[in-house]
């Protein structure tokens, strides 16, 4: 006996945990059994599945279009089976790119890239659904019902009212970014979050805030179109994987071990070696890309079509919340440093006097610039690169040159040799980079804010400056 | 039987088959056993009674069947089609090798995620046991041979 149901009704069986299995039969009357790694649901009317390669189950249904699906829900194992008609196969749209993303982003993961492509996404009409009735034996395990409850949905507007609370009180980019991140820990239980900001002028993502990952990770950066974040960013699509297979799984591993031999300028992207679940959400405004939020879990049904859906409005949110500091700190008028002429100085030493000199048989540390790579190493190991390396060059020579160590925003965005963009210079999220990498690399030479656009460099060490 | 082929038969494959009714319109049915005595020439396909009814009418109907072996782990995926010659119940003597099928197929499972109270639920016993005469075999293993004829 046999109970109809909706496509709607096997939400857990279509995001692709348990391979599902699909049947066609050829023209000469011979039936052709594959499995599928994931049906997707289209409407409670129909349903795609990805076309990678022109294969049997393909050219079957040219011949004839009827199919039989059977699928599993991942936490009962309860199988039910779909009869499907085959309707028309997508090459563009949205539905396309849908799929194409996702398939792209795990080619990219795992060094498929240009091998396995989305040729269309295949559409069928639902003609049945049916749940196998005697599949199980009498001692199902009991599992938690897949949607919040009433009670449960008005918590979750609750927190989403909290969170935005708190991106709306944010008073600068830093505090927006640890905001954010802390109460989707606190109030969804994301605990293995991070957020990557876009630069345009290098067609980057980097990370600027992450949680649950340590300090580690800070700079780490993510070229556009590699990767499930690069893939995510450059299709502006958002990527929910439910159970990351073998082969993703085996890729980042290897990855992950290859890091290890790649040159010290690489940051390891923060992530966990094990997740079975991963979600990501391109931070746009309108078509343009400001940055991603990353949400990752051991759990391979940690994310639900719920979860995709606040993410993504938490993520608007953030990207309008960025965009705005962006704009506010490229537009106000800050007054001129009234700093003058002050050393490097230990904040010991600063509590007396702004002009004290560093302390004698304080500890030295060696910065060297490298032109050629346009990258600091401190004491021989690799600080940072690019434009952040550029402006704590710059404010290090002044320093010395000068006996400075006030300065403001708006003197060094000013700074042409600095190559910052001239619109959306992302000047903010460059300090708070290179702040980070300082506290982790190099804990005696701190940049430290002293105002709205103003910023002081201390330090406990003499410092020594290398140009090579 | 070579040994690509004797893959297709090692422990904790899982076994799903394929069938066809008279008009065209095809089944599928998650299997709990397979098993040779004359290097494939013939296998015996056992079918869980409470799900197979559509398969065993299907069956009676054309004859013809379609079964997948694969392994989870390595993804070794065998396609063997043919045409069955007997449908009958399982004899209790065969009870044993279906248990002990299904409980390396479940150990597999377990290994790569799946807690053994889910695959202990899966209904295997009472079962159909499908005679089919083996007439093609193809590759299946995920890559570049995927759909190559092996015999």
């Amino acid at each position: 006996m046999t109970m109809p149901l909706r496509p709607s009704d096997l939400a857990r069986c279509f995001q692709g945990v348990t391979p599902s299995l699909i049947v066609t039969v050829d023209g000469r009357g011979m039936p052709n059994i594959t499995y599928v790694s994931q049906v997707y649901y289209v409407d409670e009317q129909h349903v795609a599945l990805s076309c990678q390669f022109f294969n049997k189950t393909r050219r079957n249904l040219d011949e004839n279009p009827r199919a039989a699906v059977e699928m599993y829900d991942p936490l009962t194992m309860q199988a039910y089976r779909l009869r499907l008609t085959f309707i028309r196969s997508e090459k563009k749209g949205p539905l396309f790119d849908t799929m194409s993303a996702r398939i792209e982003a795990i080619a990219s993961a795992t060094g498929m890239k240009g091998i396995f492509r989305l040729i269309a996404a295949d559409v069928f009409d639902v003609r049945s659904v049916e749940k196998v009735e005697g599949f199980l034996n009498d001692e199902q395990p009991e599992v938690e019902a897949d949607a919040p409850t009433l009670t449960g949905y008005r918590s979750e507007v609750r927190g989403l009212q909290w969170v935005s609370e708190r991106i709306a009180r944010a008073c600068d980019l830093e505090s927006l970014l640890e905001a954010a991140l802390q109460s989707l820990e606190e109030y969804f239980q994301f605990s293995h979050t991070s957020v990557l900001l876009y630069d345009e002028s290098s067609a980057r993502l980097t990370t600027l805030a992450s949680r649950g990952y340590g300090k580690r990770g800070i700079g780490a950066e993510v070229p556009i179109g590699q990767g499930l974040i690069g893939s995510a960013a450059r299709d502006r699509q958002v990527l929910r994987f439910s159970s990351l297979d073998a082969d993703l799984a085996y890729g980042r591993a290897i990855r992950r071990e290859a890091a290890g031999d790649q040159t010290c300028e690489d940051i390891p992207l923060p992530g966990l070696p094990d997740a079975r679940s991963v979600l990501v959400i391109p931070l746009l405004l309108s078509d343009r890309l400001v940055g991603v939020l990353s949400a990752e879990s051991r759990d391979p049904m940690r994310f639900g079509e719920w979860h995709e859906a606040y993410l993504q409005i938490i993520g608007n949110q953030i990207a309008f919340a960025i965009d705005r500091m962006v704009e506010r700190a490229s537009a106000e008028h800050e007054p001129p440093s009234p700093a003058g002429a002050r050393p490097v100085v230990s904040p010991a030493s600063r509590a007396k006097t702004n002009e004290a000199p560093v302390a004698p048989g304080a500890r030295t540390r060696t910065l060297t610039y490298y032109r050629k790579d346009d990258a600091i190493f401190v004491d021989g190991e690799y600080l940072i690169r690019n434009i952040p390396a550029r402006i704590l060059w710059k404010l290090l020579a002044e320093s010395k040159r000068t006996g400075r160590t006030e300065f403001t925003n708006r003197e060094v965005r000013l700074d042409e040799s600095l190559g910052l963009p001239p619109v959306k210079d992302n000047f903010e999220s460059r300090l708070i980079l290179l702040r980070h990498r300082l506290q982790e690399k190099c804990p005696d030479l701190q940049i430290v804010s002293t105002g709205r656009g103003r910023f002081a460099l201390q330090t406990d060490a003499s410092i020594e400056m290398i140009e090579r | 039987m070579n040994e690509r082929l004797q893959k297709c038969v090692e422990p904790g494959v899982s076994v799903i088959v394929g069938s066809v009714d008279a008009a065209g319109n095809p089944a599928c049915c998650r299997a709990v056993g397979l098993r040779t005595t004359n290097d494939l020439a013939t296998v015996t396909v056992f079918v869980p009674m409470a799900t197979s009814h559509e398969t065993i009418a299907n069956v009676a109907a054309t004859r013809r069947l379609a079964v997948v072996t694969t392994h989870p782990i390595s993804h070794c995926a065998t396609q063997l089609k043919g045409t069955v010659e007997t449908t009958r119940p399982a004899r209790e003597d065969e009870e044993a090798f279906i248990d002990q099928h299904f409980a390396s197929f479940g150990g597999v499972l377990n290994a790569i995620g799946y807690p053994p109270r889910l695959t202990k639920s899966v209904v295997q016993w009472p079962a159909f046991a499908l005679e089919m005469r083996v007439e093609e075999i193809y590759e299946q293993s995920p890559g570049p041979k995927a759909g190559t004829r092996l015999r």
